[in-house]
């Protein structure tokens, strides 16, 4: 893969000394320093890291397509799954790692606020982990082994457009 | 995160009848983490308030052993993405401590401008986004900004100002990478500091308004006889440094607070439970500072804090929410003060030879106090540390809450007991990712 032709901006959520809640941030590593990723099809990823999920409000307004990358307490550990912001609604699966505001609220409150200026295009893409249970760097091994997988399914969705 | 199985919140009742009552929720919404809160109810007396919080152990020193002091501030900030400069603060507190360094002037205040943002973006995320719709009814932000978007996005956009500081001060606004122990990698200039002036004093008298229309909620009755504690300092309203002190004539310094506090586990939480050695729960955090150090606020934020109908002493939890409102204000206010007066330090940093010690630090977290102790050998290697976070510290005072406020939930609709129970624990913004990451809320009466 070349190029996407279009600009996007990937946004990963996790704290890094929370073990697999990390995993988004991995996933955005990875995309800055493999090799597999060319220099031009970087040039046109923004890379953004968002402490908690209120933070992305601000961060939702672009213009360019957006894909959020989380971590999802489900098991198996290891699974990439996809998500629309419509999924995560009332009812569906209710992020857990903000003060309180989760992954899809804070979209929903993006597109309440701004609707001019919120990216047309936001997913996003997670990987199940099991509840960290200590403060720890450093994925365990079946979530680590998502990575390179979690990293395929963002090119999958920006190429399916 | 996201958690497929247990996001969703809501109450159930087993058991109506005369005098005995069982509320359920499943997932307390807007604080942080999973925990379980559960509430027995005899008549209008709680029998039985148990807040459990699924807490990590805490495995700080295997977290830190055998790494360098200097790193002690960038792996504890790591811990929570709330509060950052709480931990970096508070370990950078602890490693000067041992190695015998002071941080004054413009180092100093280029530290307290960092940490006023923390407070700013901290607070205005609170106070907006999770606090406000309790008082307003609505079941969350979203629904809230509905009605009073104009609102919510104030407190964004004060939220953004805060984040901009740390993002300037701090190399970036995530996680600061910026800070080291004894000052920065790299002091800003100027000219870098006085663009965020324009948004500074737009938040400021953001924080007015919003202090004058929250003034105007309805807040619950309760008064609570808390033992209230936080840090204070001689000069300024404590933030960065002081002597901790408390309502009952607590005065110590940070390094003798092991002596004087204790932590305990009970057996339905994973977390420990803080006591004042010999007297039992106390509070920290917004209202334990204001009660404490009210003197200490700048005479504006006095006077728009008793506009609002706040005064000392202020016994009620379901004020902090204007309390954090004052302190944003203070914040924006002082973040000003320090930026018009800013002269860069010579250097940007404080050194001093490492040597082995144990080095105490204390800080107010946007929650409260925050106590990190390290001891470090010879050549700076980290041998043993502990860490203490304002939620910890809280929980005792947020169960005795709940019992103050039984004969109110006793007489309430199911559904409005269970909102009232909720609103009162986010009285105290508990940031359980701190103490741990899961929180669910249950309430029985019988």
């Amino acid at each position: 893969m070349a190029t996407l032709g279009k600009r996007v901006r990937v946004i990963a959520l996790g704290q890094q000394a929370a073990g697999d809640d990390a995993v988004g941030l991995a996933v955005l590593e990875w995309l800055r320093t493999r090799h597999a990723v060319s220099r031009d099809l970087l040039e046109e990823m923004e890379l953004m890291v968002a402490p908690e999920a209120s933070a992305l409000v601000p961060l939702l307004e672009t213009t360019a397509e957006v894909v959020v990358v989380d971590a999802m307490l489900d098991l198996p550990p290891g699974e990439v799954r996809e998500f629309a912001p419509e999924d995560l609604a009332r009812g569906g699966p209710q992020p857990m790692s903000s003060h309180g505001v989760g992954v899809g609220q804070a979209i929903a409150l993006a597109r309440l606020l701004a609707p001019e200026t919120v990216s047309p295009s936001i997913r996003i893409v997670a990987v199940t982990v099991m509840r960290p249970e200590r403060y720890e760097y450093g994925l365990s091994p079946v979530v680590a082994a998502a990575v390179p997988r979690a990293v395929e399914r963002i090119f999958e969705l920006l190429m399916r457009g | 995160m996201s958690d497929t199985a247990d996001g969703k919140a809501g109450g159930q009742g087993n058991g109506n009848g005369a005098g005995t009552r069982t509320i359920q929720v499943d997932y307390l919404a807007r604080v942080e983490g999973e925990g379980r809160l559960k509430i027995r109810l005899q008549g209008d007396r709680a029998t039985e308030v148990q807040l459990a919080i699924f807490e990590p152990p805490r495995f700080f020193e295997a977290f830190l052993r055998g790494r360098s002091f200097r790193e002690a501030p960038d792996i504890t900030s790591r811990i929570c993405g709330i509060c950052p400069v709480a931990y970096l603060t508070s370990a950078c507190n602890a490693m000067e401590d041992a190695l015998g360094i002071r941080v004054e002037g413009a180092l100093g205040a280029l530290r307290r401008l960092l940490y006023c943002g923390e407070w700013i973006e901290s607070h205005a995320l609170h106070v907006f986004l999770l606090h406000a719709p309790d008082f307003l009814g609505y079941p969350d932000a979203l629904t809230m900004a509905r009605d009073h978007g104009e609102w919510v996005q104030r407190g964004l956009r004060m939220k953004k100002a805060g984040n901009a500081i740390v993002g300037l001060l701090g190399g970036r606004a995530v996680h600061p990478v910026n800070v080291r122990v004894g000052g920065f990698y790299r002091a800003p200039t100027r000219p870098e500091l006085e663009t965020l002036l324009p948004e500074l004093r737009w938040g400021r008298e953001a924080a007015a308004a919003s202090l004058e229309w929250m003034a105007r909620f309805s807040f619950p009755r309760l008064e609570r006889d808390y033992e209230f504690v936080a840090l204070r300092h001689p000069d300024e309203y404590a933030i960065c440094e002081g002597r901790l002190v408390s309502s009952a004539g607590l005065d110590i310094d940070v390094r003798d607070y092991d002596g004087h506090f204790e932590e305990s586990q009970v057996p339905y939480s994973n977390a420990l439970h803080s006591r004042v050695r010999g007297r039992g729960a106390y509070l920290c955090g917004p209202l334990a500072r204001f009660n404490l150090n009210f003197d200490q606020l700048w005479p504006e934020s006095q006077a728009r804090a008793r506009a609002a109908g706040l005064d000392v002493p202020c016994k009620n939890p379901f004020q902090a929410l204007l309390v954090r409102l004052v302190e944003i204000f203070q914040a924006f206010s002082e973040s000003i003060q320090i930026i018009e007066g800013y002269a860069p330090p010579a250097v940007p940093f404080v050194d001093a030879p490492v040597r082995a010690a144990t080095g105490y630090g204390g800080s107010e977290a946007p929650r409260g106090f925050l106590y990190h102790r390290y001891a470090i050998d010879e050549s700076g290697t980290i041998l043993d540390a502990r860490i203490v976070p304002p939620t910890s510290q809280n929980q005792l005072s947020i169960e005795a809450d709940l019992a103050a406020l039984a004969p109110e939930l006793a007489a309430l609709p199911l559904a409005e007991a269970t909102a009232r129970a909720e609103q009162a624990v986010r009285n105290h913004d508990p940031c359980i990712s701190c103490a741990t990451h899961f929180l669910q809320l249950a309430i029985e009466r019988e």
